[in-house]
């Protein structure tokens, strides 16, 4: 290849951004159905006009995801809408979470397309409050999307898992979220014949420097990349969704965000 | 979706995780005995319907439905009809106790300390990987995860332990390693988490914890996987000295007025009289 590494470097960010823009675009996709329903000119044309309710809201998460979550090849393994507290006049606390078949937790023999059940009521030991979590907690601060994991979704699906979670606003309230889960070995998949294409050695991290695909098998998935500069050069990455300057490490290394999906690569001198 | 369902406390997320093997009634008669006498699960409350505990656990209605039986003979468990009916836990202290000595003598010394070597073993791997792999955010969860331990009794503080180990095996990224604490968790939790009933083992836990805790902060995996391996190690040594005081007949403990001896020969002639 006659182009320069930092012109690869450049091309290969904007490929895997481009890898994980479609499942971005489907959940604002959802978020924009979900916030024209319950707020302005054409609020409750899906569920009928009073106080929004988990009863007329489910149904019209379900038609959102469920297609998407069957689809062939699809890349997600959970989706739906987190309601904020107090906001559903039916159910305080609500999660309307959906399964893939693809997803074996508590599936029994035969795993299909099915609903997350959870436990809401407050007063119950097995409540857990959701908003203390960083799939809400992060996107709450910051009023967009935000990529947590790669981490071990113990509390739900068992498995190796990405979430990826927007605001849904009623005017200039946040009334909850929508969101995706993706597992890992799936993602690797797809991402790794894209960094290999650089023809040269790199690291796809996420924004707390933690490899989620490399092209060196001694750099594990899920491991902590730990180079000199490495945290400094990420930090914008926790909270601006578009942050796109290359960084140059003092060990010579490159680091470039990819797009917006507060992923970067990090390539060897 | 992470960390949002019921499985928010994970002792008990563990109690209804899925079964494998031969004699599955009996398996999941243990499982639930040893929930309830630990008091992960508590006196009146609800147990999942048959089939909802037939679901989780992967057995068949049927087989869930004879555990039950089983359970409400041995007065564990209370069946109630009607609109608010279902199974009910029903924990009497000196019961469980009872209980739990007979499975202790019941296990050879071999076996425990093998379940203990084998828990180690996946334990302190957990402990060494997540000292590399812990981020800022996963040393907060732990930190939160030991103030929120409750040390003054032996169910609050096995609460601690458990919920602490399996955030250990999350924090080390591998789905296998959460996956088996938790099925070992199950397995061997009950036991060797008995020394959780004095309060000195429990103060020791706590400092195994902050040990560990610290370990990882200075990514030192040798060390994080020392102390943890450490400490079962030190639980098993006091379940086996109570599994010999257990075992020593009454006349001889009444005689001696102390700590109850543990000579091999003894424990022998008790275990041929059983």
């Amino acid at each position: 290849m006659s182009v320069t590494v930092d012109v690869s470097a450049e091309h290969i960010a904007r490929r895997i951004a481009s890898t994980i823009d479609p499942v971005f675009a489907m959940i604002d996709g959802w978020r924009d159905v979900l916030e024209r329903e319950l707020s302005g000119s054409l609020a409750g044309a899906l569920t009928g006009a009073g106080a929004p309710s988990a009863e007329t809201l489910d149904p019209v998460v379900a038609a959102l995801v469920n297609p998407e979550l069957e689809r062939d090849g699809s890349l997600i393994t959970g989706a739906g809408f987190v309601a904020s507290p107090g906001y559903l006049a039916d159910a305080p606390w609500h999660l309307a979470w959906w399964l893939s078949g693809s997803n074996t937790f508590g599936a029994g023999p035969d795993p299909k397309l099915r609903r997350l059940e959870v436990v809401s009521d407050p007063d119950s030991e097995q409540f857990r409050d959701y908003t203390t979590l960083e799939w809400w907690r992060v996107p709450a601060r910051t009023g967009t999307r935000h990529l947590t994991g790669p981490y071990v979704d113990y509390l739900c699906t068992d498995d190796y898992t990405v979430t990826i979670t927007t605001p849904v606003r009623a005017g200039s309230e946040m009334v909850g979220l929508v969101g995706t889960d993706l597992y890992v070995a799936r993602l690797e998949q797809v991402l790794l014949p894209v960094i290999r294409e650089s023809g040269h050695p790199c690291t796809l991290v996420n924004a707390s420097g933690r490899i989620v695909a490399a092209t060196d098998a001694r750099r594990a998935t899920g491991a902590l990349l730990r180079i000199d500069g490495l945290v400094e050069a990420l930090a914008p990455l926790h909270d601006v969704v578009s942050a796109t300057d290359a960084a140059a490490l003092p060990g010579g290394q490159t680091v470039v965000p990819c797009g917006d999906t507060s992923l970067a690569l990090v390539l060897e001198a | 979706m992470p960390q949002a369902t019921g499985r928010a406390d994970a002792t008990r997320a563990v109690v209804f995780s899925p079964l494998d093997g031969a004699g599955r009634a009996e398996l999941v008669e243990q499982r639930l005995t040893d929930a309830i006498v630990a008091g992960v699960l508590r006196d009146g409350e609800r147990l999942p319907s048959e089939s909802e505990l037939a679901r989780s656990l992967g057995v068949a209605v049927v087989t869930a439905r004879e555990a039950l039986v089983a359970l409400r003979d041995k007065g564990l468990v209370l069946t109630r009809r009607g609109r608010d009916g279902g199974s009910f836990v029903t924990h009497d202290r000196d019961a469980s106790m009872r209980m739990i000595d007979a499975r202790v003598r019941a296990l050879s010394r071999i076996e425990l300390r093998d379940l203990s070597l084998h828990y180690a073993a996946i334990a302190g791997m957990a402990a060494e990987v997540a000292a590399d792999r812990a981020s800022d955010d996963d040393i907060t969860s732990l930190v939160e995860i030991d103030a929120r331990a409750d040390l003054a009794t032996p169910g609050g503080a096995r609460r601690a332990v458990g919920r602490f180990q399996l955030e250990i095996a999350a924090v080390s990224q591998s789905p296998r390693l959460v996956h088996e604490e938790l099925r070992l968790q199950a397995e061997a939790a009950p036991l060797l988490w008995l020394c959780l009933r004095e309060q000195d083992s429990r103060d020791r836990s706590r400092t195994a914890r902050l040990d560990v805790i610290q370990a990882i902060r200075d990514v030192q995996p040798e060390r994080a996987r020392r102390v943890t391996t450490d400490h079962i190690a030190s639980a098993v040594e006091w379940l086996i000295d109570e599994k010999g005081r257990l075992e020593t007949p009454a006349s001889v403990h009444e005689f001696v007025g102390g700590p109850a001896p543990t000579d091999p020969a003894v424990e022998r002639k008790e275990g041929a009289r059983q």
